[in-house]
């Protein structure tokens, strides 16, 4: 990631909608523990050389409803332990978006219709979710990116759900220890 | 506080929000039961141990293992033959053991797949909130409860703290108008198949559904658990039923049953439901009158039609749609089949009668009615596995074990088995199944494996004629022993 946040890479694309957990990570190997391993499996289901390609690849694109399925973070894990840095989306199923922003695992990235379109495999983009925008650096076009909400930002600004509460805890004994607060 | 009229979720909701960052932010909710299985939770408990924390509320928290454990009787103790399978289950023996968790462990009489076993055991409860590391912890829903899968850091969040947060989902309604029973053999699972199909697999994205209507209530409270089971594979956060007087009775008397249970009861009466003048935030309208049984076509759940119907082609299929077109293209390539063929003319190698979704007492009793005195197909291999020990033993009981094996049917031990291909029950390449499971996605139920979903009673038909059978026609016999 560069100073602003802004992160650039290759795209892999995935011209389609309901890309569920079983293929993102096929259910035998969910009892990987070793996440460099698991990673050699990431969608499998789909894609066999999906690991190959992610090496130089930082950045997957897709249609609709992505990660929906199963509960598994494994998910999120296994993409982003390919060098995935984000997951640029029409829209993400609810407990992937979830598991992504909780582990910090991954950036779940929403985009429209016109940024989804205008996106092909190989194009090098970059994601400057400061700036609220993806620019494809290939074709020159830049597209608006839905914001975070405002938790989510912070969650990933925190680098995660365990981070975010710890800051909580210390900045509400920090305020508890001003006098006269 | 003075409360406007409320829906359901929103009161359940309500009661349990701890607090809430700003007017729209997340809120903090209390978990009132947190189940655990051996996939999700290892990451969980390790960082627990790493940061010195404790499970807060061992009593709160219960673990089972159903999605790596063999269903093959006899081959049910360690050391397993798959090694990781092997040290992810002692994994969890040895957490429970350190962290002080109630198991249900391989061995044990209650073991069972967690949705089954939970209400089974008197856990679930209406009102409560529930967290699985499971999607499909949104079955408990069908006792009113507000039920739904968290992924591993929430579920070592919940075990931490007892707490999870979330963003609060809008109501939505879907309203199953009419009666089931005018059509004999259309079942819940038909129901829920041809929602997902009408609404689409992210129709209740960002939503708790709450089903109601007069089908609703007509259901039994095992049928409930089938349609609240997949309301993750129509996109939504959790589904849910109003408790009435067979979900009160379903929970009486079992193992962990509240001893003040009856005062319970009597204040859910006058709480656990939508308010006549409350408002969704989005509603559907399906007349289960309509339904036919479903079976499924494609790669995941919306991909359904009637048994009646041709595989559809795609072009039609998408509607000018250029995205669905090219995923029904796709979804056919996968499974191997023809636009045009009937549903009826697609031969089967296997058939699953089991999982979350359709593994219950009143499941098995169903797909017996199409098996008693026949045999499966030639070429056909065929499973029962019940969803739990208990389920296992009460239709020994009834003498289902009999019927199955009869017929040819393999009869198992209890676990999520050829539901997720986590376990040695496993679809070859290219082996097509009729299963009462909830995913038809790619190489779910095995790499290469094509998954056909359907109903008890039409998996069970389909098993005996080599094909999936319009079940309104066949003559059963009276499986209700």
């Amino acid at each position: 990631m560069s100073d602003n946040g802004a992160v650039t890479g290759g795209v892999i694309k995935y011209a389609r909608d309901n890309i569920d957990t079983d293929v993102i990570i096929p259910g035998q190997y969910l009892k990987i523990h070793d996440y460099a391993e698991l990673a050699t499996h990431a969608m499998e289901g789909l894609d066999g050389d999906f690991h190959s390609k992610a090496k130089n690849a930082s950045f997957i694109v897709a249609g609709r409803n992505f990660g929906c399925g199963s509960s598994r973070e494994h998910a999120p894990i296994a993409l982003a332990h390919s060098g995935i840095k984000a997951v640029a989306a029409l829209s993400f199923a609810r407990i992937f978006y979830r598991n992504a922003v909780d582990g910090a695992f991954l950036l779940p990235i929403e985009i429209g219709e016109d940024a989804y379109e205008g996106t092909s495999e190989g194009d090098v983009i970059t994601i400057d979710v400061k700036a609220g925008q993806m620019r494809n650096e290939t074709t020159g076009r830049r597209y608006e990116i839905k914001p975070f909400s405002e938790i989510i930002g912070k969650i990933i600004e925190a680098g995660g759900l365990f981070r975010y509460g710890m800051q909580q805890q210390q900045q509400q004994k920090q305020k508890q220890q001003q006098p006269g607060s | 506080m003075a409360q406007n009229a409320s829906t359901l979720f929103e009161k359940i909701w309500d009661s349990h929000e701890v607090l809430r960052k700003g007017a729209d932010g997340p809120s903090l909710l209390y978990v009132d039961r947190h189940m655990v299985h051996e996939v999700t939770s290892p990451q969980a408990f390790e960082g627990l141990r790493a940061n010195g924390r404790k499970v807060r509320r061992t009593d709160l928290t219960v673990a089972t293992m159903d999605h790596n454990v063999p269903t093959t009787p006899g081959e049910r103790r360690l050391p397993m033959a798959d090694q990781t399978s092997d040290l992810q289950v002692r994994t969890l023996e040895e957490n429970c053991r350190e962290f002080g968790v109630r198991l249900f462990g391989m061995d044990s009489p209650d073991q069972g797949i967690v949705h089954v076993i939970g209400p089974q055991l008197g856990i679930t409860l209406p009102g409560a909130t529930i967290v699985c590391g499971d999607s499909h912890t949104s079955t408990h829903g069908a006792f009113g409860a507000l039920a739904f899968g968290i992924g591993t850091s929430d579920v070592e969040h919940v075990l931490a703290s007892q707490t999870v947060w979330m963003q609060k989902p809008k109501p939505l309604e879907i309203m199953i108008r009419g009666s089931m029973s005018v059509q004999r053999a259309v079942t819940a699972k038909d129901v829920i198949l041809y929602v997902i199909r009408k609404i689409g697999t992210d129709g209740g994205a960002g939503h708790v559904a709450e089903y109601r209507g007069q089908a609703v209530s007509d259901m039994s409270t095992e049928q409930r658990m089938t349609i609240c089971n997949m309301s993750i594979e129509a996109g939504a956060r959790a589904g849910l039923v109003a408790p009435d007087e067979k979900t009160f009775e379903y929970l009486r008397g079992r193992t962990y049953t509240p001893e003040n249970y009856e005062e319970m009861v009597s204040a859910w009466k006058k709480t656990l439901r939508t308010d006549s003048k409350a408002s969704f935030a989005k509603r559907y309208e399906i007349d289960a009158g309509r339904i036919a049984p479903q079976v499924s076509w494609g790669t995941n759940p919306g991909m359904t039609c009637d048994v009646t119907e041709e595989v559809p082609d795609p072009a039609e299929y998408g509607g000018g749609d250029r995205s669905r077109e090219d995923s029904a293209r796709k979804a056919l390539q996968y499974m191997g089949l023809e636009p045009g063929t009937p549903m009826t003319e697609i031969p089967l190698d296997r058939v699953f009668i089991g999982s979350c979704t359709n593994a219950r007492l009143e499941d098995l009793v169903e797909a017996s009615r199409a098996v008693r005195g026949q045999k499966i197909a030639r070429g056909v291999r065929a499973m029962v596995v019940p969803g739990s020990q208990a389920v296992k033993r009460s239709a020994e009981e009834m003498g289902l074990d009999a019927v199955f094996k009869d017929a040819g049917f393999e009869w198992r031990e209890s676990g999520c088995s050829m539901c997720l291909g986590m376990n040695p029950d496993i679809l070859m390449p290219g082996e097509r199944c009729a299963s009462t499971s909830n995913r038809n996605f790619e190489g779910r139920q095995g790499t290469g494996g094509r998954t056909h979903l359907a109903s008890p009673v039409m998996a069970a038909a389909a098993a005996v004629n080599g094909h999936f059978v319009d079940v309104r026609e066949m003559d059963m016999q009276d499986g209700a022993v």
